[in-house]
């Protein structure tokens, strides 16, 4: 099956207020009237998880896990977007399990071999930063402890 | 972290770490280097309010990064590329332990602008779980359009495309003043706008012409239309083009989306209607309950009292003692425990006996005593229902019995011949050996065989009767009266106390008193068939087969076929009697329902509605229902005479009886056809039936009896 996911730098394109304002409405009237469609939903959550707030991203996320509940037919599409929300999000180990069951399902899918890609080096660069901090942290400790063992000496 | 886009919206107060202009274009491929990413990681953390330690960390990242340290991580993320590769489930718990976590640590420390909400809590908690689900193959609406696509095909930007070509379509002319011209033709007020362009003028001259319109040469060519006014150009026009196909695609998805939804929503209201259906069905068994405790309860109260009155009555009984009547009696009968264990309709026993097929029966309680009459044997058979064996025979009628009425120990049967005979059957004779000899001394007593028996009197009366063998001494005859009268076949009987009311072919009803053995009143039928009550708002009779009926001298009629094609010469003009009080219902055969008052002898009341001889009759407090040769079943309102159902069957009723909840009947087949009232549903009692259409039927709470054409009687658990 040819998918037409979005690429993750698609995800980076957030809507216009207005146009987020619109989908939010739409989503808001069905809801009222007790029945939402998928599209709409879809819509919503879409747009939420395009947003650049967090709390935006966290409830489009929320929504698309309704979907991945309700429409199992969905599910497979609903698989890569809840990856790349997570990944927007920061969450990589859940944006990597969804992407890894994404991608024994399709495993020529380019959209989840390029999401995969980026998800690998999210979590190399936040090893980066753990990295420098556990160094840092260690290198103020050896400064700490140069400094007492010095002062002790001195003494 | 994220690669924040800043194209949020002007006049929108983000949040600090939002509005961070674009390092990567939109369209870049999506693979920044490795040192953008520190950049980025760098430059987000300088429009937080942050601690100093971490800024500190931030400002030694670089001095951090030694080429050793680089190889370190490196390796580091190697590793965690590796083991990540294998199962993801297990490495993963594994790299908690990592660097990325460590790395994850400080954004994670209550930095304001990114605080940890339940709702995170609940995605993450919730991903465990959709994994676990099942991702079937898209199908339908799902393969052929994307989440993506439908996306693009409603969300409000696509619209533009078509407005944008609005625009282009729209020409410059000189100002029309069409809005004010709208709304004039509205009767609404305009505000006055254009005075700058326009010198004032009076409305009437609002619409000005096209420019050019002061020479001649002008005024003769006429204006140029407006679409040749403008130019569009041909790329705009291709631009166009694959806009509309655009926009018609994008209206194709949105048609097959809906067509979905519209599929989805009847399915879930076809599901929906299916519980609605099943819960008022089992709001009709509710109601079937109820029905059933309704008379139970009747019966504990009945039995209370009987039980009271049970009591102080210790006394010698009379010889010979009417019970009361159990044909009103509702409540549930008491039964054996076993019979909890038979299986529900279900034919468990049968008697076979007779040779000929059966044409009354009627048992005394369920497990108890059973009389069984058929065609060309005048001496009904007594059985023993607890055991299944015949007991004994009442010898007496000359004819074929027409009808058996059994009370406890007490029989009535009618015969052909006429004469109604009344039997204690206590007294039956086991022994058969004298044939005709009729009964003997040696007895054994009903009081013998264990009954479950309400009246104590049984006990005491074999305790005077058994003799040893006298052959020569005074025959203790089971019968005990004749009741002659009728000059033709008696083929209906009711009896109740010591009143008797018996219907017979010489189309009168006579009221016996059982005491004396008198006739107390004849009803005549053929009387009220000519004279029929005038009561007001009351058609006159006029049922052609009434008349022919009352005309003929002998009244015989051809039944329609049964099941299996047999057929007889119906010749029983009264096929069903019962009263309550003074009030008797009979059903005869000219298809009439007569309601007599037994005080008068007069029938104040004629239910018309069968086209046929009525077979049977039963009424309760509120119903009568008759069966009758015309295949059908009415239910009629006793007070007011209406029909209340007519239930159709495909050969004609012989036999019914009803309560408030079900009515069981013999319609010519071999099963026994059974309806439910409060459902209205039919059901067929089959199994171990009647290999010949059923003729008569019987039933006490769940222990029916049935006689068919096949000269069987089968007993059946309901």
């Amino acid at each position: 099956m040819t998918s037409e996911l979005p690429y993750a730098a698609d995800a980076e394109v957030s809507l216009s207020y207005d146009e987020l304002e619109v989908l939010r409405i739409q989503y808001q009237k069905e809801l009222s009237q007790g029945y939402v469609t998928v599209q709409t939903k879809f819509n919503y959550a879409w747009g939420l998880v395009k947003a650049p707030i967090r709390e935006h991203q966290v409830e489009g996320v929320r929504l698309l896990q309704e979907i991945y509940r309700a429409e199992p037919t969905r599910r497979r599409e609903c698989l890569y977007y809840l990856a790349l929300g997570h990944f927007k999000m920061g969450n990589f180990d859940e944006a990597k399990k969804f992407n890894a069951l994404l991608m024994e399902k399709e495993p020529t899918n380019m959209q989840a071999l390029s999401l995969a890609q980026l998800i690998d080096k999210g979590v190399a660069h936040e090893g980066y930063i753990g990295m420098a901090l556990v160094g840092g942290a260690a290198a103020i400790g050896t400064l700490l402890v140069a400094g007492l063992i010095r002062r002790a000496t001195r003494k | 972290m994220s690669f924040t886009q800043g194209a949020s919206k002007d006049g929108r107060k983000n949040d600090a770490r939002a509005t961070l202009e674009p390092i990567t274009t939109s369209t870049s491929s999506s693979t920044p280097s490795r040192l953008e990413l520190v950049q980025n990681a760098i430059f987000s953390r300088f429009s937080h309010r942050k601690h100093d330690s971490t800024k500190i960390f931030e400002d030694l990242a670089p001095v951090i990064m030694t080429p050793r340290m680089i190889n370190s991580t490196a390796n580091a993320s190697l590793r965690q590329r590796q083991s990540l590769g294998t199962a993801h489930k297990s490495s993963l718990s594994k790299s908690k332990l990592d660097f990325s976590t460590l790395g994850r640590a400080p954004l994670r420390l209550g930095l304001g602008s990114r605080r940890i909400t339940s709702g995170d809590l609940q995605i993450v908690e919730a991903t465990d779980e959709l994994l676990e689900s099942e991702i079937p193959e898209p199908d339908g609406v799902a393969s052929d359009v994307s989440l993506l696509r439908g996306f693009n095909a409603t969300i409000p930007s696509s619209e533009q495309s078509r407005t944008r070509r609005r625009q282009m379509r729209n020409v410059d002319t000189p100002r029309l003043g069409l809005k004010k011209l709208g709304m004039n033709a509205r009767g609404l007020l305009t505000e006055d706008e254009d005075h700058d362009h326009q010198s004032v003028t009076s409305e009437d001259d609002v619409v000005v012409v096209a420019s050019g319109a002061g020479t001649l040469k002008g005024k003769r060519r006429g204006r140029e239309s407006l679409s040749a006014a403008k130019t569009l150009g041909k790329d705009e026009l291709t631009r166009q083009t694959k806009e509309i196909m655009r926009d018609k695609e994008n209206i194709h998805v949105r048609r097959s989306l809906i067509h979905n939804e519209i599929a989805e929503i009847s399915q879930k209201i076809a599901t929906l209607d299916g519980i609605r259906v099943k819960l008022e069905q089992d709001l009709l068994k509710l109601h079937e309950d109820d029905l059933e405790l309704d008379d139970e309860l009747e019966g504990v109260k009945e039995r209370m009292e009987f039980e009271q009155s049970q009591r102080p009555q210790k006394t010698a009984s009379q010889p010979f003692h009417l019970p009361h009547t159990s044909r009103r009696r509702r409540g549930p009968a008491f039964l054996p425990s076993e019979h909890d264990e038979l299986p529900p309709g279900v034919a468990f026993m049968s008697l076979d006996g007779h040779a000929t097929p059966i044409t009354a029966l009627d048992f005394s309680e369920p497990y108890g005593t059973l009389v069984s009459a058929s065609q060309d044997d005048s001496q009904p058979r007594v059985w023993d229902l607890f055991s299944g064996t015949e007991i004994g025979r009442l010898r007496g009628h000359s004819g074929t019995v027409k009808c058996v009425q059994v009370e406890d120990t007490v029989c009535l049967t009618g015969g052909s011949d006429g004469n109604v005979r009344l039997w204690d059957l206590k007294r039956v004779d086991a022994d058969q050996a004298d044939g005709w000899g009729g009964d003997e001394g040696e007895l054994v007593t009903l009081g013998d065989v264990a009954e479950e028996d309400e009246t104590a009197e049984s006990q005491q009366e074999s305790n005077g009767i058994r003799n040893g063998e006298e052959p020569a001494t005074e025959r203790n005859d089971c019968c005990q009266r004749v009741l002659e009268g009728h000059t033709k076949a008696v083929t209906a009987l009711y009896f109740e106390d010591d009143c008797l009311v018996t219907g017979a072919s010489d189309k009168t009803l006579r009221q016996w008193d059982l005491t004396t053995g008198q006739c107390v009143m004849t009803m005549d039928i053929l009387w009220a068939i000519s004279h029929p009550q005038k009561t007001p708002g009351m058609a006159l009779p006029n049922n052609l087969f009434s008349g022919a009926a009352a005309s003929v001298g002998t009244f015989a009629v051809p039944t329609p076929p049964y099941a299996d094609g047999s057929w007889e010469m119906y010749e029983d003009f009264v096929g069903g009697v019962q009263f309550w009080g003074y009030g008797l219902v009979s059903g005869s055969g000219d298809g009439a329902v007569r309601m007599w008052d037994m005080r008068t002898g007069q029938a104040h009341r004629t239910l018309i509605g069968h086209n046929a001889p009525v077979t049977c009759l039963q009424f309760d407090e509120i119903h009568i229902a008759s069966g009758s040769l015309d295949k059908t079943i009415r239910i009629w309102d006793l007070r007011t005479g209406g029909i209340f159902e007519t239930l159709k069957y495909d050969h004609p009723v012989t036999a019914l009886q009803f309560d408030t909840r079900k009515i069981v009947a013999a319609t010519g087949e071999n099963g026994i056809k059974i309806y439910n009232r409060t459902s209205m549903q039919h059901s067929t009692l089959q199994t171990n039936g009647h290999m010949q259409p059923a003729e008569r039927l019987r039933y006490m709470d769940r222990y029916l009896v049935t006689g068919g054409r096949d000269s069987a009687v089968k007993i059946w658990s309901l």
